[in-house]
């Protein structure tokens, strides 16, 4: 199977996912529709609703780890490539990922350090 | 005939699943009870909280199905059972499962109900806890294996299976697993306890019962991921390769649901904590100890 033939299979794959849930759904309808009522559309707010929609802006207490997160998240992209090779370049790549890595980890003990690992 | 017999063998660990979930939760072992509870939400109102943002809403449940489908789909169950062995599958898992966060996030927003809205932003804090033990224990295995092809990882544990090979990954891997699939101590997004359901919460009738079977469907994945990186696959004496895979994932999965059984919830902030101060360095030592290891035993 060629690359592109694999992907076309995932395609086809997550269309007839989303197809076959369609269908339930249509059953479902089809064996009977919601009755409208007062108050049954309420979301669970412990009976208390809420005067404005809830899509505000929240306060994001773990903005250290997220720093740090994006950090490590971006060298993943460089360590998968890294490690298909790992074996054939041997002990060179170790030293150079080596060297990459204690970097980061320098930077996850500063950041715990500097308090990154509490909320805010 | 492979993409058939792959959904069959999914769909049936599924139900399996929901089988010794139920059995577990009300001590009785009902075969059929998956069936009918299913039947009745078919039958049941599916109701649409009063404002919602309706793509979000709808799309949540399914997204979260696709997922589960499309990892199980790059994941080999035999040698030459698979429905689409890519040359980057060990990354395509990783590509799948980060919409797990995406479906989460939108079945939080959706309904505009405030519980849903906490439980969907907490599942973002826990992605940042989890994520990295997720990627980073598969790069380790990917170095054994030379190779992103999931049957060449199966193929390079025929002699020693990796939990054995690299112990530390695999704890890490599991759990992360567990964190992913939000199951008991890590049901954050959910918590029954503490917001009412969370993202389960405004869901009813038929979108409930996509959503139930999306979850357990995540699980049974993420079982294969376990089985296929760590636990050596088809490997086995004396049973056919499709049939030691699936008593693997079930083993797995089996063991997901019980951890969580007797675990109580963890907090958010704790679980973020362990993460990064023990689980990311523990992480990292892996990979130097798997990439010493390749180096001097040939």
């Amino acid at each position: 199977m060629t690359l592109l033939e694999q992907y076309r299979l995932l395609l086809a794959l997550a269309i007839g996912v989303v197809g076959s849930v369609f269908c339930l759904y249509s059953l479902a309808r089809a064996i009977g529709l919601t009755r409208q009522e007062p108050g049954k559309d309420v979301p669970a707010s412990s009976g208390a609703l809420s005067r404005d929609p809830v899509w505000g802006r929240y306060h994001a207490r773990y903005y250290g780890y997220g720093l740090l997160f994006l950090a490590f998240d971006m060298e993943m992209a460089f360590m998968y490539p890294w490690a298909v090779v790992y074996k054939e370049v041997g002990l060179v790549a170790l030293l150079d990922m080596g060297v990459f890595l204690a970097i980061l980890f320098l930077g996850l003990l500063y950041g715990w350090s500097q308090g990154a690992f509490r909320r805010q | 005939m492979t993409v058939a017999s792959v959904l069959l063998a999914l769909l049936g660990s599924t139900w399996l699943l929901a089988v010794i979930e139920g059995w577990m939760t009300t001590g009785r072992l009902s075969p059929a009870a998956p069936l009918f509870s299913g039947l009745a939400h078919l039958g049941r109102e599916s109701i649409l909280p009063r404002s919602p943002d309706r793509v979000f809403f709808e799309a949540a449940p399914v997204l979260l199905l696709v997922v589960g489908v499309l990892g199980m789909a790059v994941l080999p169950l035999a040698p030459d059972l698979i429905i689409a062995d890519l040359g980057t599958g060990a990354l395509f898992i990783n590509a799948a499962l980060a919409y797990v966060l995406v479906a989460v996030i939108m079945a939080g927003w959706g309904p505009d109900g405030a519980y849903a809205m906490i439980g969907g932003w907490r599942f973002l804090g826990q992605l940042i806890a989890y994520s990295m033990l997720i990627v980073m224990p598969i790069t380790a295995v990917a170095m054994r294996a030379e190779s992103l092809l999931n049957t060449a990882i199966v193929g390079s544990q025929a002699g020693l299976w990796n939990i054995v090979y690299q112990p530390l990954g695999f704890v890490l891997f599991f759990i992360a697993a567990m964190a992913l699939a939000f199951r008991a101590p890590f049901d954050l997004p959910t918590a029954e306890g503490e917001l009412g359901g969370g993202v389960d919460a405004e869901y009813t009738g038929v979108r409930l019962a996509v959503l139930r079977l999306a979850r357990l469907t995540l699980v049974v994945t993420l079982a294969s991921a376990t089985t296929v990186f760590y636990l050596g696959g088809w490997h086995g004496p004396l049973l056919p390769p499709w049939a030691w895979s699936l008593v693997k994932t079930l083993a797995v999965a089996v063991s997901m649901l019980l951890v969580g059984h007797y675990l109580p919830r963890i907090r958010e902030a704790d679980l973020m904590r362990w993460c990064w101060i023990l689980g990311i360095p523990l992480a990292l030592v892996n990979i130097i100890v798997v990439g010493l290891l390749i180096l001097v035993v040939p």
